[in-house]
């Protein structure tokens, strides 16, 4: 054995930085003797030594082998930052908006997975799958985890019985990670041909809609504690989770992965409420009996407004761009993206509005300004034909394009300014015609 | 008046030049063919019958019958004799009897593919059934990438990106996996070397995932000539393979003339220059209106070329009908020239070896070479450009003053009679094996008792469970890193560590143009060094080592950089030893040290020297395999001085000959000489792999020796120059006789 490693360390050469320390000697000596599993009729569970029960973690064996399962039950008025966790099946309701079919809490699986590595390769391998659903008044966490990787299949026995009769799976980018590792280990272990096919909730895509410019990070645990009351304390970043687990998987102590288990639960809570809270926004509890504040920043409210459309709520949408009229200070780019939504919508009135207050507060050039400018001047000059007022946006919007220097490469902004001239030439063009005419 | 000849008037003018030193007349042929197998789809027949099609050329009805059997077959088919027939066919066919069937395509180069997709979807819109096929590459756009690995018949791609893209993610791919009849490798030749010996255990991994979703695809390749096409293809694919080389299709009576400019100077045995020769010959062709194509080694070659022919003809015809071709030129550039020549607006074409591969530009009449492309086998399919299957062909080739040009137009019959090389691969080379292993386990889990090549992996897994990169359980091998290890593995890179290249010409836009490997890049990237990339100019500003990054900016200067390197060779082990009275050639493992010294500045135009520098850089430590060549009672009376340079001028015959034998780039393989080796204090030879653990290169040259001494003892003595020139033994050594010194050296061995 020395020998290949010896050879492969000559062949990368004395330099080489390729070489990974060698595993250290308990590590790689000692191994997790499994048990071999009985096979049983149904689930069963057995308790495990001290350092795991300490933890809740129980052994449970089905007909594919053994896994670690752990627990919890949460009752209804259980309260993770700002909500209940009984507020759920009054929120459920307003999730309808996002399929268009009726959503009752039974029918919600909540899905969280703690992988060993990136992205949704075929070896990365989720050793952690946190669940959670809603049986009677309670909310029930759940966590799978694999002492090794031949604990897999039955892992994903149990997943499969259990997936099937739930049809809503709820994720946070559960679209495009989660459940696509989740397939590829059902397709890995052999259950290609019946597939769960959920319909997905995933608030990733909402939460980006709605705090995009507003909150510095889109991650979970941010937006958690920023919008949903919820502070972590003592909390292991996700981003630890698979070198702690491969430090289980070396020495086989499970010590390690008591914080992983913690992170993973808040994450399923805080999930939960975070359905909660896009429920209760879709039901229009800002006006109703569940009272959530109300956005501060006209830019979160007229995002939030714009998303509340989208999903069918025109109504209430107006609502939050009033808020944001009545605010004080609004952001230019912030005006263009309402005055783009009543364009489309045909409010021309309140558009042209927004467009000349967006012109008039900015002060420093930008492009905020200048494209307000350019929407101004397309008013005038193709729905008002007042071809003197049209100009005279159009060369403002020229002179702020003009005013900060231009990169070599900047061929994005070259094209636009292009594109002012033109109009601005076709605007003298139309202007001088007239009066000759006149 | 100007009055236009023929080819035919031209051939006779040609004949009485007085440089021309062989010429090789090819008969025509006529076409074997075989009726379509009943067996065959009525609609793929009648859309084949609306191209003309009525008839199978022998080689293409073959291959339809062995592979419709599920025989895996490689068909060794010349330029131009309906190679994509072979596999074409019986691939439309098993869609056509079953549309759940499903086949991937691999070509070595995505714009092969893009050729070959064009090509398909022509005969499938004409056969009326849903056949889908799609290229599936860098280029694919997301949206489209899921419908190709849900609903693609057909998936043409290449072999980076089913080892970086498809096998890793096989889970998507499951429709295709669980379905695939066939496997297509075309230009299987391309697949020599490193990158053949990556790709060898990318199919390895393939075959693995197949084996997973319970297919079992059969085979087909499709080779140029070259001298072991079964073999390689059974190496690549771990597959038992039939060989078909019954080519049936027809062909024209060929020219093939060696073209020896004349010496201008005689003492020092210089030539006039190819390019020059090649400019001259190329514009009687084309005042004449015969299409010709051109062929030059390099790029900035190519642009020379290009330039003055269309100066020299402008007059006659329009600088529009004269065209380059080479890497570098974008998709859609190159498109519009193919199909210029397909339709005859374009008159002339300049090329790099790009147009060697089977991009189909329809057959021109004649082929001219600017030098001999270094090997048989591609200078075969250089000539394969001209030759309509009627009609004269001319195929001329201009040498160069390089040794091995000298060579090949003085040795004619070393040319016409010999076989092609042989293309070799080493999919044992246990870093590239290593890595591949790596991948398999990412994709799917290894038993230990699992094949994965000739060799027991059962050691590799077990080293790469105390590496922790896999995690054992029972006698399952788990992938248990976080590592995506595809990415980290790149098949067409000579080392692991690669130094970036970045072009900071720009400072808004700082871009990544290439890659090099770490060994090269100590001589190509240094500070200050003048680097090429698609024929523009780049100074390296910085070579950052640590990092292995290369900080270029584009430049317009007069001249290139050449750097010296000092190497020292330590022979670790000795495996096979033949010795023979004052001489031994040995096989076995060598340790290379190599240390960048200086680098020269070299005018463009008259090749001065104008300047030096000094390189900075950490010696280098290469582990490879060797065969050196050692020398003993050598005569006392040469002297040591006289010796080294005797040594030194037969490395360089063996340096430019050895490519040529076994088939391989320049750099990958190097020739060093020494007047005392460390290990026995005797002057020695050495010729060595220029990569970790060797790809089988100077193994072959242990192997063949005899041949290659042979070939060196006839190129020294066939040279027309007196005592030594540099195409030959260098022209270093005055007054001793050294021709007749190096091959009396030579026959010691």
């Amino acid at each position: 054995m020395s020998s290949l490693r010896d050879k492969m360390n000559r062949l990368r050469g004395t330099g080489s930085s390729a070489t990974v320390p060698p595993a250290e000697e308990t590590g790689a000596v000692h191994q997790t003797v499994e048990p071999q599993p009985e096979p049983a009729d149904t689930d069963h569970l057995e308790t495990l030594s001290e350092e795991w029960s300490s933890m809740g973690v129980k052994l449970l064996h089905n007909e594919a082998g053994s896994f670690l399962i752990r627990r919890k039950s949460y009752s209804a008025l259980h309260k993770h930052g700002i909500h209940c966790l009984g507020e759920l099946p009054a929120a459920a309701c307003g999730l309808s908006a996002f399929h268009e079919a009726p959503v009752a809490p039974e029918e919600l699986m909540y899905l969280d997975l703690e992988t060993t590595g990136l992205g949704v390769g075929t070896g990365n391998v989720p050793f952690m799958v946190g669940l959670a659903y809603w049986i009677g008044e309670e909310l029930i966490v759940e966590q799978a985890v694999i002492r090794h990787p031949a604990e897999e299949r039955a892992m994903l026995y149990y997943l499969n019985s259990k997936l099937g009769s739930y049809r809503y799976l709820v994720s946070y980018n559960g679209k495009s990670f989660d459940w696509p590792v989740m397939q590829t280990r059902f397709i890995m272990n052999g259950y290609n041909r019946k597939l769960w096919e959920p319909l997905h909730l995933d608030f990733l895509h909402p939460s980006r809609s709605i705090w995009k410019n507003t909150l510095a990070s889109l991650r979970l645990s941010h937006v958690e504690e920023e919008r949903l009351g919820i502070e972590r304390i003592d909390d292991v970043p996700g981003s630890l989770a698979p070198q702690l687990y491969f430090q289980f998987l070396a020495d086989g102590n499970p010590e390690p992965l008591r914080g992983v288990y913690q992170h993973n639960e808040i994450d399923m809570l805080s999930l939960v409420c975070l359905s909660i809270r896009f429920g209760h926004l879709l039901n229009g509890a800002m006006e109703g009996c569940y009272q959530l504040p109300m956005p501060e920043e006209s830019e979160e409210l007229i995002r939030t407004g714009l998303w509340l459309e989208k999903m069918g709520h025109g109504d209430r949408a107006e609502l939050m761009f009033q808020a944001a009229l009545a605010a004080e200070r609004t952001a230019s780019s912030t005006l263009n993206m309402l005055a783009a939504r009543d364009k489309k919508a045909g409010n021309w009135q309140r558009a042209v509005l927004l467009w000349q207050k967006a012109v008039m507060q900015s002060v420093q050039p930008g492009s905020a300004g200048m494209n307000a400018s350019v929407e101004l001047a397309m008013y005038y000059e193709h729905k008002l034909k007042d071809y003197d007022s049209a100009l005279s946006y159009v060369s403002e919007a020229l002179e702020q394009a003009l005013s900060h220097p231009l990169g070599r490469r900047d061929a994005k902004r070259r094209d636009e300014i292009e594109g002012l001239r033109k109009r601005k030439e076709r605007l003298l063009r139309k202007t001088t015609g007239r009066k000759l005419a006149e | 008046m100007f009055k236009k000849k023929t080819l035919p008037e031209l051939i006779e003018e040609l004949r009485s030049n007085e440089n021309i030193v062989n010429w090789y007349e090819m008969q025509p042929l006529e076409a074997k063919t075989t009726p379509f197998d009943d067996s065959v789809d009525p609609r793929i027949r009648e859309a084949l019958q609306k191209r003309g099609i009525t008839e199978l050329y022998t080689h293409q009805g073959t291959a339809f019958r062995l592979a419709s059997k599920g025989e895996n077959i490689v068909a060794v088919t010349p330029t131009a004799s309906g190679k994509t027939m072979c596999y074409n066919l019986p691939v439309l066919q098993a869609i056509a009897k079953d549309e759940t069937s499903r086949a991937l395509y691999l070509f070595p180069t995505k714009a092969l593919a893009q050729d070959q997709k064009s090509e398909l979807n022509e005969i499938i819109d004409e056969m009326g059934i849903d056949i889908k096929s799609y290229t599936y590459d860098g280029d694919t756009s997301p949206a489209i990438r899921q419908i190709v690995r849900k609903a693609g018949h057909i998936v043409i791609t290449n072999p980076d990106m089913l080892h970086s893209a498809i096998l890793p993610h096989h889970t998507k791919w499951v429709s295709l996996f669980e379905n695939l009849k066939y496997i297509v490798i075309d230009e299987l030749h391309t697949y020599r070397g490193v990158f053949g010996s990556h790709v060898a255990n990318v199919i390895r991994r393939l075959k693995r995932i197949c084996k997973f979703y319970g297919s079992n695809p059969t085979f087909i390749c499709t080779s140029a000539t070259i001298a072991n096409p079964k073999e390689l293809a059974e190496q690549l694919t771990g597959s038992p393979m039939r060989l078909i080389d019954d080519n049936g299709a027809p062909r024209g009576r060929k020219h093939f003339v060696f073209y020896n400019p004349p010496i201008v100077n005689v003492p020092l045995n210089i030539r006039k220059s190819a390019t020059v020769e090649v400019n001259h010959l190329a514009k009687d062709f084309l005042k004449n209106k015969i299409q010709t194509i051109v062929f030059a080694r390099s790029r900035v070659r190519v642009e020379i070329i290009l330039s003055h022919l269309q100066e020299l003809v402008k007059n006659q015809i329009g600088t529009k009908s004269i065209r380059g071709y080479r890497g570098g030129y974008l998709p859609k550039q190159r498109r519009e020239i193919e199909k210029g020549l397909r339709d005859g607006e374009i008159l002339g074409v300049v090329s790099t070896n790009a147009l060697e591969l089977g991009v189909d530009i329809g057959q021109l009449q004649v082929c001219v070479m600017t030098g001999y492309p270094g090997s048989i086998a591609s200078t075969w399919q250089q000539a394969g450009r001209a030759g309509r299957r009627h009609g004269e062909a001319l195929i001329l080739m201009v040498a160069s003053s390089t040794p091995i040009d000298q060579y090949i137009v003085q040795n004619p019959e070393y040319f016409f009679d010999r076989t092609p090389e042989s293309a070799r691969i080493n999919p044992e080379n246990l870093i590239i094996l290593v890595d591949h292993i790596r991948c398999a386990a990412y994709e799917l889990p290894f038993k230990n008792t699992e094949e994965f090549g000739p060799a027991e992996v059962s050691e590799i897994l077990e080293y790469l469970q105390e590496e922790r990169v896999l995690h054992r359980n029972g006698d399952t091998f788990y992938w248990a890193n976080q590592a995506f290890p595809a990415s980290e593995i790149s098949l067409r890179s000579a080392s692991q560590e690669n130094v970036v290249i970045v072009d900071q010409s720009n400072v808004a836009d700082v871009r990544i143009i290439g890659e090099m490997d770490r060994f090269s890049a100590m001589t190509l990237l240094h500070d200050e060094a003048i680097y090429l990339h698609e024929g523009v100019q780049f100074q390296v500003e910085k070579l950052d080592w640590d990092h292995k990054k290369a900080y270029v900016r584009e430049v317009d200067v007069e001249y290139y950089t050449d750097a010296n390197l000092a190497v020292n060779l330590k022979v670790l082990e000795i495996d096979k030893t033949r010795s023979s009275g004052n001489g031994a050639v040995h096989q076995g493992d060598v340790a290379v040290t190599m240390i960048p010294t200086i680098f020269k500045k070299i005018k463009l135009t008259t090749f001065e020297n104008i300047g030096s520098g000094p390189i900075h850089l950490p010696e280098q430590e290469l582990h490879t395999r060797a065969t050196w060549l050692e020398l003993k009672d050598t005569d006392p009376e040469l002297g040591t001085k006289i010796l080294e340079q005797l040594l030194l001028g037969i490395a360089n015959v063996i340096q430019h000959i050895v490519p040529v034998m076994v088939m391989c780039d320049r750099s990958d393989v190097h020739v060093t000489s020494q007047i005392k080796a460390a290990h026995t204090g005797l002057p020695t030879i050495f010729i060595y792999d220029h990569y970790p653990g060797g790809i089988g290169l100077a193994d072959d040259v242990y192997k063949r020796f005899d041949e290659v001494k042979q070939a060196a003892a006839n190129l020294i003595k066939k040279c027309s120059c007196k005592d030594g020139c540099p195409s030959c033994i260098g022209n270093e050594i005055e007054g001793i006789n050294g021709k007749q010194k190096s091959v009396q050296l030579l026959s010691q061995l």
